[in-house]
């Protein structure tokens, strides 16, 4: 790798650390759709409820809004989302998880492109993934996470598509229809300490994505079952869905902050704290790009640095937990 | 004969020679006669002799399409239909093969042809009806020496010595050239180790012809079938010496040169028989397994070489070679002898490729095989989980590895097959890996099927019921066990090494038991009789009483299904099985609130062989809780003998187990499993591992892994702690580390 190489990638890195510690708020809307059979309904509540709860014990900057049930319907959608689309300013996030049915009709009227072929089974109408696109772009905020969870949900992407905006799908296009049990493994995820992979208190959606795709396809193999959902990501604006991230492609779903757990957000809050936050954060970004130096680097100096770098993180951290 | 008969019915002959008369000139060795001759045959206006002249000259798609159209002939009859059979059979199409003898039987019951093919095909499938097939031929045409011969072959595969020289004998008084029944008789007095004898019947074939490979091949099938691989290397080897074309031969040279752990030479043996059309199942699939070699990894050192597949090697290693060593130390110890060579031990996460490994054999592929020093075995990841005991399976082939060697590879079936399963529990010392008491045992025992120990070789081999194979492994096992309890373990070792001078099961009983082999029976099923038997005399009323427990657990009357819980158990205790009494029993204590209850029930289920990871992991879950960490860890420990693959919680809890009770070692390896599993949480894991390095005192480990989970969670506070701890012991901060790990 070379230094400019290094330099642009230590800015990114920066940009990325610093929009961590940013504090807006953060408006979660989760809508169980239609079940159609009481074992469905069962679930997808159950899975809204769970994560409803999350988002909830996430602390008091967290708008949470659920709907589910006989409330579940495309004129509450409306509501809700137009109801986000006044409160929320320029630096809060957005996120919007759908779990459900879905369908998709790739025929004539209705492609992959033109997002109509897409729609979120709700009570009543159903809504398209073009008019839930329409809806979310009236929102102003600072980024916008929309997961849905549903079946044929890979249908959805290219219409939900936007700069600014991470989009999660279940499956890989509108073709996969059997129902999805990614759902629960993104609820799980909210739940379960060890999505949190990079230790850091907070669950991004990159790690939730990850904790949710293995476990699905581990559900898939443990039943000895073809898996029929492949749960794919886009969140540059502009690309095809993939299933790992490659270029730019997962860099926003990595800085995008879903959940905090534990200390985290009590130490982003406490102003006293703040120089000690900024050199933690210092050495975070130093450790990042030693790693993404690692393969042009000398393995005895990586380790050395690495040490070092680690040692001064963990006596920061020290510091910050008294 | 057949021959004739199909000419005779096509009834336009058109030349002089017959496809009796090239076949004859080929038999003799007249090799650029009877190619002249099949050449004529081509030129016949009869579409069924036009076959005959295609397949003498190896054009195996004409002649299959001559046959085809003989067979719209209005009169075309049995023998047509007999000779395209043969044709299939001999181009590895087996089921059209029996489909056209079976039409010519029906147009013609009294074909001796028709059942001589059924026989053949039987013969190389294993079905048990080769033998009757065979008799039926000769008893519809008794001048049909081809049935002799594959009677002879039959028997000496069954060990039945006198009968296959009798049968040879048959053959050679109807035609004293029948080479195939030369080559058999040869085979007897090779097996038997009189070499000079062998050869003197050996000349006796070339004098017929000197060109005949398929004599050496029968030899050396012979050989394979009573284990001597390396041997019947050897007359592959002759056979295409005399044959260089006898692609058969080729493939098969190929595929024992496989069974020695030999690479390079069975790739070209397969592949010349392939590109020249020879394409039989196991040819192909061995040259696929060959491809596949590229996704292993091969681990070496003195004593053994270990090939597994590269995803799960990081995984399974360190279990299997710890394994691997320590049954090496305990036969080495036990039988008295070091191997000369290293153990090869490959390891097949797919079924289908271990498969490969043991086609064209009988009543093998279960789980392992054994080629001498080279064992194939499934990877646990083969199977469902609870299906099988790598474990024990790695055992019992590694018996074979040693007995085989022991004895230069003359041994009875019955005998190495018996004394592995016995060791799977004696030489491991884990009982509950004892022979499995299965039902279809049990039914056996219970119906009198079990064979005279001098016929116990057949129920591997050709078996008459679909359970013979496992109820002989259960039989063979037992006898051993009764062996080892009532005359001791070194009567064992001193069978095999009368084995190993060639003498049979009367005549070793004899010497080292002193019993005749009707004696021994006797005494074997009066032993029997006091044990497994009396749950045999149970069988039918435990099989009515466990669907009455069934019942009753459903209905949640606990304290009944406690009551014929234990009755149910006390018929049959071995019964591990889908509904065993233990699991409800312990369902039952569970319900009502008695968990030292419920732990042994489910402890007895351990011990009677009860391998469900998800009842075994239910045990170790209810012995933690009540505060027996060590016990939990033994359970723990045993599933990881039947499905340490994808459950990264089995590796975590034992390797905190272990922690606990101060098994570092243990804690490392378990650690490392959980690494290997590439978990979601590396972070957690990395640590975790580095946790039990420190505690194992190794300092530059620990320090080694506690960087690899911070480079991947920087800002991992546990981990954080262990850094300072290793870095700068004297400070505040690092000191807190060890409460938090003490705590943890």
């Amino acid at each position: 790798m070379t230094t400019s190489r290094l330099l642009t990638l230590a800015c990114c890195l920066l940009v990325a650390v610093m929009s961590r510690g940013a504090a807006g708020a953060t408006y979660f809307v989760t809508v169980a759709g239609l079940g159609g059979e009481p074992d469905y309904e069962q679930r997808f509540t159950a899975a809204a409820k769970d994560l409803d709860k999350a988002f909830r014990a996430s602390g008091a900057s967290a708008h949470v809004t659920t709907l589910m049930g006989k409330d579940a319907t495309r004129a509450r959608l409306t509501e809700v989302l137009g109801t986000v689309a006044r409160e929320a300013k320029g630096d809060d996030d957005f996120v919007l998880v759908l779990i459900g049915h879905g369908t998709f009709s790739g025929g004539s009227g209705g492609g992959e492109d033109s997002g109509d072929g897409y729609k979120f089974n709700l009570v009543g109408p159903d809504v398209t993934a073009a008019e839930l696109a329409g809806m979310c772009d009236k929102i102003t905020s600072r980024r916008q996470l929309v997961v849905d969870t549903t079946s044929a949900s890979g249908g959805a992407v290219m219409a939900l598509r936007r700069a600014g905006r991470a989009v999660v799908a279940a499956t890989k296009s509108g073709t996969e229809k059997n129902a999805t049990v990614f759902a629960r493994y993104w609820v799980e995820a909210m739940q379960d300490p060890a999505a949190d992979v990079d230790k850091s208190d907070s669950i991004s959606a990159m790690e939730a994505f990850q904790y949710a795709d293995k476990k699905t396809a581990a559900f898939y193999e443990s039943q000895k079952r073809l898996a029929t959902e492949h749960a794919v990501f886009e969140d540059t604006g502009r690309g095809e869905p993939v299933r790992t991230a490659s270029g730019n492609e997962g860099n926003l779903l990595s800085s995008f902050t879903v959940l905090r757990i534990g200390a985290s957000q009590k130490a982003t809050n406490d102003p006293a704290r703040q120089q000690l936050l900024l050199k933690k954060e210092e050495l975070e970004q130093k450790v990042d790009v030693l790693k993404y130096g690692k393969a042009a680097m000398d393995p005895d100096e990586y380790k050395k640095q690495l040490r070092e770098t680690l040692v001064q993180l963990a006596e920061v951290q020290g510091e910050l937990d008294k | 004969m057949a021959l004739a008969l199909v000419c005779g019915l096509s009834g336009t002959r058109g030349w002089g020679a017959t496809p009796e008369n090239c076949s004859e000139l080929r038999r003799h060795g007249k090799r650029v006669e009877a190619q002249a001759c099949y050449e004529g045959l081509v030129r016949s206006t009869s579409a069924a002799v036009r076959a005959e002249g295609y397949w003498g000259i190896g054009q195996f798609d004409d002649a299959n399409e001559q046959f085809r159209v003989a067979l719209t002939a209005p009169d075309a009859g049995a023998a047509v239909r007999v000779r395209w059979g043969m044709l299939l059979h001999e181009r590895f199409n087996d089921g059209d093969a029996m489909g056209l003898f079976k039409e010519a039987l029906e147009r013609d019951p009294k074909n001796a042809q028709a059942y001589l093919g059924m026989a053949r095909v039987s013969a190389e499938g294993f079905d048990g009806k080769a033998t009757a097939n065979a008799l039926k031929a000769l008893s519809l045409d008794p001048k049909l020496y081809e049935a002799h011969e594959l009677l002879a072959g039959l028997a000496l595969e069954n060990n039945d010595t006198e009968y296959a020289i009798s049968e040879t004998e048959g053959a050679l008084l109807i035609a004293p050239d029948a080479m195939d029944a030369i080559a058999v008789r040869g085979a007897v007095d090779l097996l038997a180790d009189r070499t000079a004898e062998a050869d003197a019947w050996f000349a006796k074939m070339r004098a017929v012809n000197a060109g005949y490979g398929g004599g050496y091949v029968l030899v050396a099938r012979q050989l394979e079938r009573h284990y001597r691989y390396e041997d019947a290397m050897g007359y592959y080897r002759k056979a295409v010496e005399a044959e260089p074309k006898l692609w058969a031969a080729h493939s098969a040279l190929g595929i024992d040169l496989m069974r020695t752990g030999q690479e390079e030479e069975p790739r070209r043996e397969l592949e010349l028989s392939y590109t020249n059309g020879y394409r039989d199942a196991a040819t192909v699939n061995s040259l696929r397994l060959l491809d596949s070699y590229k996704n292993f990894v091969t681990f070496k050192d003195a004593t053994t070489i270990l090939r597994m597949r590269k995803e799960e090697a990081d995984l399974l290693r360190p279990y299997f070679d710890a394994e691997l060593h320590r049954a090496i130390a305990t036969y080495q110890q036990k039988y008295k002898m070091t191997l000369p060579v290293p153990v090869q031990l490959e390891v097949y996460p797919d079924h289908e490729d271990f498969a490969v490994r043991t086609m064209g054999m009988p009543g093998l592929g279960a789980l392992g095989v054994t080629f001498g020093e080279v064992v194939a075995m499934d990877s646990p990841s083969g199977r469902k989980p609870g299906e099988f005991n790598w474990g024990a399976t790695l055992w019992h082939e590694m018996s074979h590895v040693y007995i085989l060697t022991m004895t230069k590879h003359r041994v009875p079936r019955w005998f190495t097959e018996g004394l592995a399963v016995h060791e799977e529990s004696v030489a491991t010392g884990r009982p509950e890996w004892a022979n499995r008491l299965t039902p279809d045992v049990l039914a056996a025992i219970r119906d009198k099927k079990l064979l005279p120990i001098e016929k116990l070789d057949k129920g591997f081999v050709v078996p008459e019921y679909p359970a013979q194979v496992i109820v002989s492994y259960y039989q063979a096992g037992s006898i051993c066990d009764f062996i080892g309890s009532k005359y001791g373990e070194d009567k064992l070792l001193a069978m095999a090494k009368a084995y190993a001078e060639v003498k049979t099961t009367p005549e070793v009983l004899q010497s080292v038991l002193g019993l005749s082999a009707a004696n021994f029976d006797t005494a074997y099923m009066d032993w029997l009789g006091k044990g497994a038997g009396k749950t045999a005399a149970n069988f039918d009323a435990w099989r009515g009483r466990l669907k009455g427990l069934v019942e009753i657990a459903k209905s949640k009357d606990y304290d009944a299904v406690l009551k014929e819980g234990e009755a149910v158990r006390a018929l049959y205790p071995e019964y591990v099985g889908e509904a065993n009494p233990y699991e409800f029993m312990a369902e039952a204590w569970l319900a009502k609130g008695d968990k030292k209850a419920a732990v042994e029930a489910l402890t007895s289920y351990e011990r009677a062989g009860g391998e469900s990871p998800a009842t075994l992991k239910k045990l170790a879950a209810l012995e933690e809780e009540l505060g027996n960490g060590k016990a939990a860890a033994a359970t723990l420990e045993r599933i990881l003998y039947i499905y340490p693959l994808r459950d990264e919680e089995l590796h975590r809890r034992l390797g905190a187990l272990w922690l606990a009770q101060g098994n570092f070692a243990g804690a490392i390896r378990e650690n490392t499993a959980v690494v290997a599993m590439k978990p979601l949480d590396k972070a957690g894991a990395e640590f975790s591992l580095a946790q039990a390095y420190y505690a194992a005192g190794d300092k530059a480990k620990a320090e080694e892994q506690v960087l690899l989970a911070l480079e991947a969670a920087p800002g991992f506070r546990p981990a954080q702690k262990l850094l300072l701890q290793l870095e700068k012991p004297d400070k505040p901060d690092a000191a807190k580390s060890l409460e938090t790990k003490e705590k943890r």
